[in-house]
């Protein structure tokens, strides 16, 4: 029985050693590694706390522990031990000491969570909405819209509006700051810094409906000089592709099928009048990812998919981040024309209103899916 | 004219106390129902008012659920124990971690909670039923049928898939277009009903009919903490049942209090949700800190120490458990002041926590411990809750919540404290009550070896669950990608689950063995300290012989042991002879409520009627006409039928009436 009881003491103090010592190398979203300034805080505050919570956690393991093995009935022992009805001076004294030790943490705590908190001077806006299951990052001032992939620079304080479109959802980025929930008709606000560039991941986490777990983004961080470059191109218009191409053929389905609901900026139709996708009457949440820089992000369907092959490092030219042609995940880009609701569950069929949550199989032929990745891998 | 007709005919009539008791044949009715009069075969049980039976009934349903919950989990777990895994769809995983908890929280520990509390409450004050007896009858059918009406929408086309949380506007019909949170608002809202009479009932009863001597301060810590949680279910379980109105209004007849695109403010929702389910926190885990703060005492064969101290803080956290809930919203932007003073209050309430967990190490120090299964499982669960109750303490700090909340760190968190605490308890329950309700000793050796997978099972899920957390998993995911540090882990998980799975079979085999072998309990197999034990195992329907006077804290206790010349406690009568005076000066008359229809017609009738709300406006309106009218032939039935009463009618009709009203 003792050896047993050891056991008991053993399996928990082995769980808090190894939760106590639980950093794992290749973890892209371990909240222990922080990358900035608001992840150190919040590290620099739970640590500590953590440490304090162990002890107490073996203190009471070893106390529980030694009265099983010290207090245990002897055979053969008829004596009734003594009735002690309890200690009023140990019970406040613990009571107190519990309270101050609690107290002690109240200074940290609190400042940790303004400092979180706190409105930066200077910072670079963002605003950040959410929709089933993809989030659109609006820079403010910079005409510039794009998804899934949230394009900073480093060593800058990036202050974000998070809401949303539909259900509630949140943006999470364990190594720059916890996490915001994006609520609609609501904007929540959210601090981000990098200490250096770098590419962090993040997950919704705000369970919103069926594809939650296939909603993914993530931090893309690039020096000043290369953030320039990145702006610059995204200010651009898309280029038309040239006659006659199996792009030009893409851009003729893409108009046909895709502009419906995907912004492309500076696609014009057969008259020369730019096309305004109409995601609102197709869609619940009243939006789809804008297209027009497809190519300078490395995942694609709320980031869901890699766009870009692992282990491909080229980047376009013009931009410092995104997929060339080489590196195109080809085959899972077909799968997902073919029938996107197949490749990532959506409530792709129409409900009562006639819209969609998600992308609809849009029974392409296999040529026109040729085409169209033919047009899409223009759109650098 | 009354629709039961009970004609006092058997006058003079006495029921034998000591023998089974005697079947009465009802008279010849003019009204609707006759009166249900069977001791025996399935009527003894379907239209009992018998506090001791209605407690097994609703601790074999909450058993039931309680598998089927772990059945669901097995599912989960089999999903998850490899990355991007396969086994079931998105949509089943949402409806199956959604049931999963809506059956574990609603349908398992608090109907679970609920069978202790009837069946030993009144035990437990000495007395002889709860004070409204047909009600207990209604609250237990009201749970049983509520629980199969949310269980019937996975035959209806699909479950609730919302998250037992079920934040709007995912709740919302455009969001979640199946019947199944139709069938979860409206079937929670019927164990509602369950939960709010049941507590009604057991306040008066506490309040009441506690028997002569019994103050507050020398009652049971288990009947304290039942008590303290029908308080928070008068005050939490409304709060609840209008968030489900407003979400079934929203959902079936077009009303707008979620609806964002009509301006609605979805914190709305979260805020109710919470001022609900942080006080449903204290009312799953309290019933176990009571179970356990009888159980360490007889094990340890001293008092508990500071009782005071045990009571008090259990009604501290009671009453500061109102003032938390927004700690389940760090993250969903409520602004730092707020979110400030909330991570506050969580700080404050883990004191009284504490207070409670010193005291039972302390009354361990010093004892002479015998290790029984139900002692493993109270000093289990002191572990296991400990290791719960620091991480609740880590996520009080609002800012690495921010890093924490709805990760696998949190469901770490909350399955140490209900798993590692509330179901430990639970089980502690069953092993130290089992002889007492059925006269039958589980198997120690089998006991044993459940408890042991339980702990391997508890920390192998639960541990590793705190490190992918922190690794930055989110919960609610049907899949996770390779490439995250998860995979290894959630294996371990896996596992984890189908050893607890196997200690659950362990136990039901136990069951089933226990069943089969003779009545083997001594009337005192624990040398325990309070006045269930001073009856009968299992208790006569009347409970007592003799109504008990109380002297003692420990009553029980104090009347087996007494001082020698030396001040040594040593034992100077037995159980047997203890009950052997009480059967010499049993009370001469003992009035028991009458079985009867109307709780079972009722809540049947409810239930169709939340059916036909869904589907048939005109269901509905037959099935509110009969509840309406269930409601007073309820009414006119007399609470004591007059001829299976054992007293008889000769000493005047209002004696026989004075102990039930329900």
């Amino acid at each position: 029985m003792k050896a047993k009881l050891t056991k008991a003491g053993l399996v928990a103090s082995l769980a808090v050693g190894v939760l106590l010592t639980g950093c794992a190398t290749d973890a892209p979203q371990d909240t222990w590694q922080p990358e900035g300034y608001y992840a150190r805080e919040i590290d620099n505050l739970q640590r500590p706390v953590f440490y304090v919570a162990g002890i107490v956690g073996v203190i009471v393991t070893a106390a529980v522990l030694y009265c099983v093995i010290k207090f245990r009935a002897r055979a053969g022992e008829e004596v009734v031990p003594h009735q002690s009805h309890g200690n009023t001076k140990l019970e406040i004294g613990l009571t107190l000491l519990s309270t101050l030790t609690l107290v002690a943490i109240v200074p940290s705590s609190v400042g940790t969570l303004w400092r979180v908190t706190n409105k930066p001077d200077n910072a670079m806006n963002v605003t950040v909405i959410g929709q089933q299951w993809w989030w659109e990052y609006q820079y403010d001032g910079m005409n510039i819209v794009t998804a899934n992939e949230l394009v900073i620079p480093e060593k800058t304080k990036i202050r974000l509006r998070i809401t949303s479109r539909d259900v509630i959802h949140s943006f999470w980025i364990p190594k720059l700051n916890g996490k915001r929930d994006a609520v609609p008709n609501r904007y929540h606000t959210l601090n981000l810094e990098s200490d250096g560039t770098g590419v962090y991941d993040g997950q919704c986490t705000e369970f919103c409906g069926l594809s939650h777990a296939n909603m993914r983004q993530k931090a893309v961080v690039l020096s000043d000089a290369d953030f320039k470059v990145w702006v610059a191109n995204q200010q651009q218009n898309a280029a038309q592709p040239p006659a006659a191409t199996m792009a030009a053929k893409g851009e003729e389905t893409f108009i046909a099928q895709c502009v419906r609901c995907h912004q492309v900026n500076g696609l014009q139709n057969a008259n020369g009048e730019p096309l305004q996708s109409q995601a609102d009457e197709q869609l619940v949440s009243g939006a789809a990812p804008n297209l027009t820089h497809l190519m300078s992000r490395t995942t694609f369907a709320g980031g869901t998919f890699n766009l870009k092959n692992e282990g491909c490092d080229a980047t376009p030219p013009g931009t410092p981040t995104g997929t060339t042609l080489e590196c195109l995940n080809r085959s899972q880009l077909e799968a997902w024309l073919r029938n996107a609701p197949e490749e990532k569950p959506m409530y792709a069929i129409l409900n009562d209103d006639k819209k969609y949550r998600g992308m609809p199989n849009l029974n392409l032929t296999e040529q026109q899916i040729d085409e169209l990745v033919a047009y899409l891998a223009t759109l650098k | 004219m009354a629709i039961i007709e009970s004609t006092p005919q058997t006058l003079g009539k006495t029921l034998e106390l000591t023998a089974a008791p005697v079947a009465v044949t009802p008279p010849a009715t003019l009204g609707l129902l006759r009166r249900p009069m069977s001791t025996t075969g399935w009527k003894s049980w379907v239209f009992t008012v018998d506090h001791k039976k209605l407690g097994i009934m609703y601790g074999v349903s909450a058993f039931v659920f309680f598998v089927l919950g772990g059945f669901e989990a097995l599912l989960i777990r089999i999903q998850l124990a490899r990355p991007n895994g396969k086994f079931l769809s998105a949509d089943v995983y949402n409806q199956m971690f959604t049931m999963h908890a809506t059956t574990m929280v609603f349908l398992f520990v608090m109907p679970m909670a609920a069978a202790f509390a009837n069946y030993f409450v009144p035990l437990q004050i000495g007395a002889r039923d709860v004070a409204f007896p047909r009600i207990n009858a209604l609250g237990f059918w009201l749970f049983l049928f509520g629980a199969i009406f949310i269980n019937l929408s996975w035959l209806l086309g699909g479950a609730a898939d919302g998250g037992w949380f079920a934040y709007a506007p995912n709740t919302g019909t455009v969001f979640s277009p199946t019947h199944g949170m139709d069938f979860w608002a409206l079937g929670l809202q019927i164990t509602g009903i369950a939960s709010l009479t049941g507590a009604i009932n057991l306040i008066v009863t506490v309040i009441n009919m506690r028997a002569p001597g019994m103050t507050m301060m020398r009652m049971p810590v288990f009947t304290w903490m039942i008590m303290v949680i029908q308080f928070l279910l008068v005050f939490a379980i409304p709060v609840i049942s209008v968030a489900l109105f407003l979400l079934t209004f929203s959902r079936l007849y077009g009303a707008t209090f979620f609806d964002t695109q009509k301006g609605a403010d979805p914190l709305l929702w979260q805020h109710l949700f919470w001022i609900f389910g942080h006080p449903e926190v204290y009312i799953l885990i309290l019933p176990s800190f009571g179970i356990v703060s009888e159980v360490l005492p007889v094990f340890s064969k001293k008092p508990l120490f500071g009782y005071n101290f045990v009571v008090f803080s259990g009604v501290a956290i009671g009453f500061m458990g109102w003032g938390v809930w927004a700690h389940h919203m760090f993250a969903s932007g409520i602004g730092p002041i707020s979110v400030t003073v909330f991570a506050l209050t969580t700080m404050l309430i883990a004191i009284p926590t504490g207070v409670k967990i010193v005291n039972w190490v302390g009354t361990l120090w010093g004892g002479s411990l015998t290790f029984s299964t139900a002692m493993l499982f109270a000093i289990g669960l002191i572990i296991e809750f400990t290791i719960g109750g620091l991480s609740g303490v880590t996520h009080a700090l609002a800012a690495s919540d921010m890093q924490q909340t709805d990760t696998y760190y949190i469901v770490a968190h909350f399955h140490y404290v209900l798993f590692g605490g509330a179901i430990f308890g639970i089980m502690s329950g069953f092993y130290y009550w089992w002889p007492k309700i059925f006269g039958r000793m589980l198997n120690e050796k089998l006991g044993k070896l459940h408890f042991w997978l339980f702990v391997a099972g508890t920390n192998l899920t639960f541990g590793p669950m705190h490190i992918v957390g922190l690794q930055g998993q989110p919960r609610r995911m049907y899949l996770y990608p390779d490439g995250y540090g998860f995979g290894f882990w959630n294996l371990v998980e896996s596992i984890g689950a189908f050893i607890i799975a196997t200690g659950v079979l362990v136990f039901i085999i136990n069951v089933v063995r226990t069943a089969r072998g003779p009545a083997n309990a001594p009337l005192d197999p624990w040398d325990a300290r309070s006045l269930e034990w001073l009856t009968t195992s299992p208790p006569k329907e009347h409970n007592f012989d003799a109504i008990p006077h109380v002297h003692h804290l420990d009553e029980f206790f104090h009347q087996k042991y007494a001082e020698d010349e030396n001040g040594n406690l040593v034992k100077v009568k037995t159980a047997e002879q203890l009950m052997a005076e009480q059967e010499a000066a049993k009370d001469a008359h003992i009035h028991l409520p009458s079985p009867s229809y109307w709780p079972m017609i009722i809540s049947f009738a409810i239930t169709m009627l939340a059916l036909g709300v869904i589907y048939s406006l005109p269901l509905a309106i037959a099935s509110a006409v009969v509840v309406l009218a269930g409601v007073y032939g309820w009414l006119l039935e007399p609470s004591v039928a007059d001829d299976s009463d054992s007293d008889p009618a000769i000493h005047g009709s209002s004696d026989g009436k004075e102990l039930a009203h329900g």
